[in-house]
């Protein structure tokens, strides 16, 4: 009985987590867009760095979904 | 005498280059009057930098709050004629808050050890909770940092214009030609404003949008100055 349970909270984490970071990734897609139509309307001499940082979060969120998938 | 193609080509205005122009490389590309008043231009252009400098000074850092006649700067809805004179960012006092806040969220995970409860989560739970948590604090910092970078106040020799990203999903772009400017005033407000000196510079303005105000920029007084400057120039073509 309570093996199940644990199972079935496992399980829960494991979607809750899942979607969690999905969530997350589409929001880091959302920043690399805005970034670029920003970067596109203001130039200015950090604006590759600042590309490149967006480019960087959404690589790590991927990882994290990533994670989410396998690790939980 | 037979014409060639080429010649009927020509026509009455173009300029006519002998082949021993060619070989030294000779392309009219302007009359002598246009590169006249080209010269006239920079002089004038040359004379108001010198003005301008001797209000603000010159810019130390790219990254400046107040950036004099800059070289790298540019935006979308630049004419070709149109060169942008001073850009203003709101002070980096206005930054302190989430800087602190962001180096509060960086710590924060090293102290959950003295939590006793959290310490009975699988390793692997608190790697993924911990990771995310840190991914969470970057692009709040990031977030922060675009809202500043990208809220910039401009003028140039034509018009004021403020344009500034909401939440990062809304531009608002607002302008007035320097001939519409009725009234500039400032206001420095509070202990912060007063001690980093900066504040907001109000254009009452002719123009559809009534008001344009540069928020939280550095030195408002010299940034009025500027502005006077070039009304008392007038449109500098």
């Amino acid at each position: 009985m309570l093996g199940d349970l644990n199972s079935y909270l496992s399980l829960a984490e494991k979607i809750f987590g899942i979607l969690g970071t999905v969530i997350y990734l589409i929001f880091a897609l959302v920043i690399v867009k805005q970034v670029r139509t920003m970067s596109k309307d203001v130039k200015d001499k950090f604006n590759g760095i600042l590309i490149s940082f967006s480019y960087l979060h959404l690589a790590v969120a991927i990882i994290l979904v990533f994670l989410a998938v396998t690790v939980l | 005498m037979s014409r060639s193609i080429d010649l009927d080509k020509v026509a009455p205005d173009d300029p006519i280059v002998t082949k021993s122009d060619f070989a030294k490389g000779y392309v009219e590309t302007k009359p002598v009057e246009a590169e006249k008043n080209d010269t006239i231009n920079n002089n004038v252009f040359e004379d108001l930098n010198n003005k301008i400098y001797g209000i603000t000074g010159h810019t130390k850092h790219s990254l400046s709050s107040l950036l004099i006649n800059p070289h790298i700067f540019d935006f979308e809805e630049r004419d070709d004629d149109e060169k942008i004179i001073l850009v203003a960012r709101p002070h980096w006092a206005t930054n302190i808050s989430w800087i602190l806040t962001t180096i509060l969220l960086v710590i924060a995970p090293s102290l959950l050890k003295y939590v006793p409860l959290l310490g009975s989560i699988p390793q692997k739970f608190q790697f993924v909770g911990i990771l995310a948590w840190y991914l969470v604090t970057f692009a709040f910092a990031f977030e922060k940092f675009l809202d500043w970078y990208f809220d910039v106040f401009i003028i140039t020799n034509k018009r004021v214009i403020d344009i500034d990203f909401d939440n990062l999903l809304n531009k608002k772009f607002s302008e007035a030609n320097l001939s519409m400017i009725q009234d500039v005033t400032s206001e420095v407000k509070g202990v912060a404003q007063t001690m980093f000196n900066y504040g907001n510079v109000l254009i009452q303005t002719a123009a559809e949008i009534p008001e344009i105000t540069f928020e939280l920029v550095p030195n408002p007084e010299k940034i009025i100055k500027v502005l006077e400057v070039l009304r008392e120039k007038g449109e500098t073509k």
